[in-house]
């Protein structure tokens, strides 16, 4: 992966911010809110683990954050910009050039190779053929699955298809990433490696990270940690 | 890239996959099996209409409109010259005859019956009687007092090739005439009723028996019949501009029935097209309805990155137009190798009230692939019009909570 070091400059500038955000369902007669006057600010650098028991509103938070939901009240502002004022088209835009997403069940395109997989955001990015050879090559070198490119991921196994969600998110070379339970669906050992391959892209390339967890053995990597309890955000300080 | 996602799309489901191209490909064969028999009922009716009465005619429009009387419809040999030399100036012409008809009694000693006599050019390249000689020969340039009898008359009249028969019918100045005319041949016809009624002679025969020196009518060949009503208007204008007092008609004006034949055949043609879209249009929702639901997961991951509504809209329609595609392509190999082994197999039947066998025969042409090909096309396309735009609108969050 080419170096992002100019970036790098700019850890510890504000990145992220989230104000009063709250997301509300309406389920039936009764509304459910799922997230409650959330204040949250992410600097530039950050590796950053949200803990909280389950359907406290983890993941609403990661979709509003990575702008595929939008808050009922609140904003989320991305280097100052509100994506409230953005269209679906923006929003679109938004997240093809500068967020990155992994999902617990990795997500990847059944009928694509591992390496096509890792290509398509560049290819959402109109980025030229040389360009997007060279970058899914060493990308797939970083993530340790150099050899495995042609490989469908009903081919590979469950820690080799997370890589390969990984360098998805990663071949834009997004300034944000946002993954929910990455390691949920992987054995220690490959959880290990996975945390191991994303504390090393933060640190490298600078970032930001904001990793959804139950699991302790996750935490420890991080920076930065907070939890969700009912929809509240409280702040957990160092992990 | 979402070229790639939606053909490999197209095969990920095998088993739903072949369901689709199943469907496509017997709606296409039936479809180009009603198209091609269709066609080809409609061109040997045109064609053996055009045979019959010529691409076109010339006569009074007295005889046409049948407000004639007597024999003053005929058309003396100058004004036939004129009207013969103007018809080969033409072009497209391909042959020109005439006919003189009459209708008397034919009979012997044992008795008579009606005989509705035809006066013909022997060995015309229009008409050519010959193949369809049952016994004996046709009429040729040397045939004077001789006749071709249609087989059923003949064998009502209990005669043969080499017998011999007496006419009578009435001149044109409506006095008595008679004479012996030998059996020649015996021909089938294509309708029973006239069989039994027809006679042929040579016109030069017919015009001493009503003791005249004119004819009918003029027949007219064209290299291609449906470029009749242009040569039509182009010799009626010619008629008009030498002072000829008779009128040009086409195949089509002399055979109404045609188009309502042809009406009734489009018709059906029409149905077959729209019970086949229906069907096509109705399993191939179905199928892709389940596909693209099992993909919400998918859909809401390729959102989430960033992909346009557009763009996912049209891989889904990509990929009901390569199953349309696939279907079509397989449907016109299959319906081409059927049509050919149906043809050369050679089946007939014979038509109530009909006296020769007819082939069945299913026309191969371009409308009659092009036809299904584009019926197949948008029925599939309008199947997936709906599912595919549901899916492109489906909200991010919910998709990706699909399993």
């Amino acid at each position: 992966m080419e170096n992002t070091s100019q970036f790098c400059h700019e850890r510890g500038l504000p990145f992220l911010e989230a104000r009063a955000l709250s997301k509300t369902y309406q389920v039936g007669s009764s509304t459910v809110h799922a997230l409650r006057e959330v204040d949250f600010a992410a600097m530039q650098g950050d590796f950053v683990v949200i803990n909280g028991p389950s359907g406290s509103g983890k993941t609403t938070f990661l979709n509003l954050i990575s702008a595929i939901d939008r808050p009922s009240e609140g904003e989320v502002l991305i280097q100052g910009v509100s994506t409230n004022t953005l269209s679906e088209r923006q929003l679109a835009q938004l997240r093809k050039d500068k967020i990155g997403l992994i999902f617990q069940t990795f997500n990847l395109i059944p009928v694509l190779s591992a390496a096509e997989n890792a290509e398509y955001p560049l290819l959402l990015q109109r980025r030229p053929k040389i360009e997007r050879a060279e970058r899914v090559r060493s990308m797939l070198a970083e993530v340790g699955l150099g050899e495995l490119g042609r490989r469908r991921p009903n081919e590979l196994s469950g820690g080799q298809r997370q890589r390969i969600a990984i360098a998805r998110a990663l071949i834009t070379r997004p300034k944000l990433v946002l993954a929910d339970e990455p390691t949920a669906n992987l054995d220690s050992e490959t959880g290990a490696q996975v945390m191991d391959l994303m504390r090393k892209l933060n640190e490298e390339h600078c970032v930001v990270l904001l990793v959804v967890t139950h699991d302790p053995a996750v935490t420890k990597y991080a920076k930065r940690q907070i939890r969700i309890h009912d929809g509240r955000l409280i702040e957990g300080g160092q992990p | 890239m979402q070229i790639k996602i939606s053909l490999r799309n197209v095969f990920r489901n095998r088993r739903r996959t072949a369901f689709s191209l199943a469907v496509i490909v017997v709606g296409f064969v039936v479809l180009v099996s009603v198209l091609g028999f269709v066609e080809e009922a409609l061109l040997s009716t045109k064609t053996s209409l055009a045979d019959e009465s010529g691409a076109l005619q010339v006569a009074t429009a007295g005889l046409f409109d049948n407000t004639s009387k007597g024999y003053d419809y005929l058309i003396d040999p100058e004004t036939l010259a004129r009207v013969v030399a103007a018809a080969w100036e033409l072009e497209g012409v391909s042959s020109v005859t005439w006919q003189l008809n009459f209708a008397g009694l034919v009979g012997d000693e044992a008795g008579s019956t009606l005989i509705i006599g035809r006066g013909i050019v022997p060995c015309s390249d229009l008409q050519d009687y010959e193949c369809i000689v049952a016994a004996g020969s046709p009429l040729d340039e040397s045939s004077d007092r001789e006749a071709v009898l249609g087989r059923a008359l003949a064998r009502k009249l209990g005669v043969q090739p080499g017998d011999r028969v007496n006419i009578a019918t009435g001149t044109v100045s409506g006095n008595f005439n008679a004479a012996t005319v030998s059996v020649r041949g015996e021909i089938v016809y294509a309708l029973e009723e006239l069989e039994a009624q027809l006679g042929l002679f040579p016109i030069s025969f017919v015009q001493r028996l009503l003791k005249t020196d004119g004819i009918e009518r003029i027949l007219i060949g064209l290299e291609d019949v449906d470029k009749a009503d242009a040569v039509a208007a182009a010799l009626q204008q010619r008629l008009t501009e030498t002072g000829i007092p008779l009128v040009a008609r086409t195949w089509k004006q002399l055979n109404p029935s045609y188009e309502s034949i042809e009406s009734f055949y489009r018709a059906f043609s029409g149905l077959a097209m729209m019970g086949i879209a229906i069907l096509v249009f109705f399993s191939v929702l179905e199928v892709l309805t389940i596909s693209f639901l099992e993909r919400s997961r998918e859909i809401g991951t390729l959102r989430a990155f960033g992909t346009p509504r557009g763009r996912i809209f049209g891989s889904f329609l990509l990929e009901a137009a390569s199953l349309g595609v696939i279907g079509a392509a397989l449907g016109a190999v299959l319906s081409v190798a059927l049509i050919l082994t149906f043809n050369a197999v050679g089946f007939t039947w014979t038509p109530p009230g009909a006296a020769i066998p007819q082939a069945i025969r299913l026309g191969l042409s371009a409308r009659v692939i092009i036809m299904p090909i584009l019926t197949i096309l948008v029925s599939t396309l309008l199947s997936a019009l709906f599912p595919s735009w549901r899916n492109s609108r489906i909200e991010i969050v919910r998709a990706l909570q699909s399993v």
